[in-house]
């Protein structure tokens, strides 16, 4: 199965361990990617807050490459995942929109046309489970892992009613590749990450909140599906201790670096370099 | 706005502004706002409203309601949103508050009110095509890495996407 890869720029420029990881992982399981080349900003929801038709043009633009390719689009990050999916499902149902973001979309010779679906990494393996199973060199028995799916990937359950997207479907992962999934009371919350740079200290105050509830599930490490998140919580940590004198110790890893671990992938120190807390006794 | 001015803002009275609440509904994303009943089940949720009490979704959606324009769009309050979407879950009426939220967002822009930290993200978007600008570092990174070059939009097109947009116009 072929993808046209949206990669976003958080990751490129701070998380390239985890592209790097992604790149090796998906090709083993058979699931080709294309980068997307040219690609701008997904707009996300600090972008969406400032301009609706900004965001609109933005995402669709991206749209209209995968358009292109002729493959469904494939996102690594909740918030390009959002943005894609929701801009998407608009331009397909609304036409007096469609035909705004058109016009403006004509400036540089482009067109949505509503040809494809945009889907998240955690949807993909999801619905080829069996590629995991099958591919399971390294089960990683008696590591208790808590999924943090972030809002983006779970909520509004509007935009994502076509997708069976969902807790169950993280857990689902985490158990193929032979964890526990251990589940706790604020797994749906917020990280708290859309307030940086907004007001620091209420986004502290979340992660605070979230990575006190992740402790206290008694779990080995975190797993995100989201930069964003990954970011909040790992070097967050940093920030929680120095600010609230509190020290979790939390492992935080992307699920697709447990995953590769599961099939047999052995990680260079640069790959995992993009930790700020310790990842080597679960990823080692 | 500091700590300060908010307070002192909230303690004046806010003309009713008629029609203030429709303004919303017909702007994108504002639709919800007919449907709020006042019930409450968002602000319930919410996790800001958990740390900052001042942040009361329902309390937004009621002043809304009632026509306060002027103190909705000019405190803070809309952007201490985390657009997680907890409230639009919540909600028994499909009032979509966290939409709401953004509809606010954008008029508060077109008036000019908007949080530094934004208006910089704005400027590094229309001056790199990106939110996040890949630095030397960062392709000195990739490269260790044997990671493929990054082809990012030529900003150029990016600014000709924009410039009939308000986000265009922005920075």
């Amino acid at each position: 199965m072929k993808y046209s890869f949206y990669i976003g720029c958080l990751i490129p420029a701070m998380e390239p361990g985890y592209e790097s990881i992604t790149r090796k992982v998906l090709p083993s399981l058979g699931l080709e990617l294309e980068d997307i080349k040219g690609a701008n900003c997904c707009a996300p929801f600090s972008i969406q807050s400032l301009d609706y038709y900004g965001w609109l043009v933005l995402a669709a633009r991206n749209i209209c490459l995968a358009e292109k390719m002729g493959h469904d689009m494939l996102a690594i990050c909740d918030d390009c995942f959002e943005s894609f999916t929701a801009a998407n499902e608009l331009l397909k149902k609304d036409k007096e929109a469609r035909d705004k973001v058109n016009a403006l979309l004509s400036d540089i010779g482009e067109e949505f046309k509503g040809l494809i679906e945009v889907k998240h990494v955690l949807e993909v393996l999801h619905e080829d489970i069996d590629l995991i199973k099958m591919n399971l060199r390294n089960p990683l028995d008696k590591l208790r892992v808590a999924a943090h799916p972030g809002c983006h990937l779970v909520r509004p359950k509007a935009i994502h009613q076509r997708i069976r997207l969902g807790f169950d479907v993280m857990d689902d992962l985490v158990t193929a590749i032979g964890a526990k999934a251990i589940d706790y009371p604020q797994k749906d919350m917020c990280c708290g990450g859309p307030l940086r740079g907004v007001n620091d200290e209420i986004s502290r105050r979340i992660s605070r909140e979230k990575l006190k509830a992740l402790k206290a599930a008694g779990v080995d490490c975190v797993a995100t599906v989201c930069p964003f998140c990954f970011r909040q919580l790992d070097l967050g940590q940093v920030e929680v201790k120095r600010y609230f004198k509190e020290d979790y110790s939390l492992p935080v890893t992307h699920y697709m670096e447990l995953l590769g671990k599961a099939i047999g992938l052995k990680f260079t120190e640069s790959e995992l370099a993009d930790h700020k807390v310790p990842v080597e006794r679960i990823l080692g | 706005m500091s700590e300060v001015q908010s307070q002192e803002k909230r303690d004046k009275v806010s003309p009713v502004v008629q029609g203030f609440m429709n303004e919303v509904a017909s702007s994108p994303r504002g639709e919800g706002i007919l449907y709020c009943y006042q019930c409450g089940r968002c602000s319930g949720g919410c996790p800001v409203s958990r740390i900052v009490s001042k942040h009361n979704p329902r309390r937004l959606m009621e002043k809304i309601i009632l026509g306060f324009k002027d103190e909705v769009l000019s405190t803070d309050l809309p952007w201490y949103c985390l657009s997680c979407f907890t409230c639009v879950d919540r909600c028994p009426q499909g009032a979509d508050v966290g939409e709401v939220m953004f509809a606010i967002r954008n008029i508060a822009v077109s008036q000019g009110n908007v949080p530094k930290g934004l208006v910089e993200q704005a400027r590094n978007l229309l001056s790199s095509g990106q939110v996040v600008p890949l630095t030397h570092l960062a392709i000195e990174k990739r490269r260790k890495l044997g990671l493929p070059k990054i082809e990012f939009a030529p900003p150029e097109v990016v600014q000709n996407l924009l410039k009939k947009t308000r986000l265009g116009k922005l920075a």
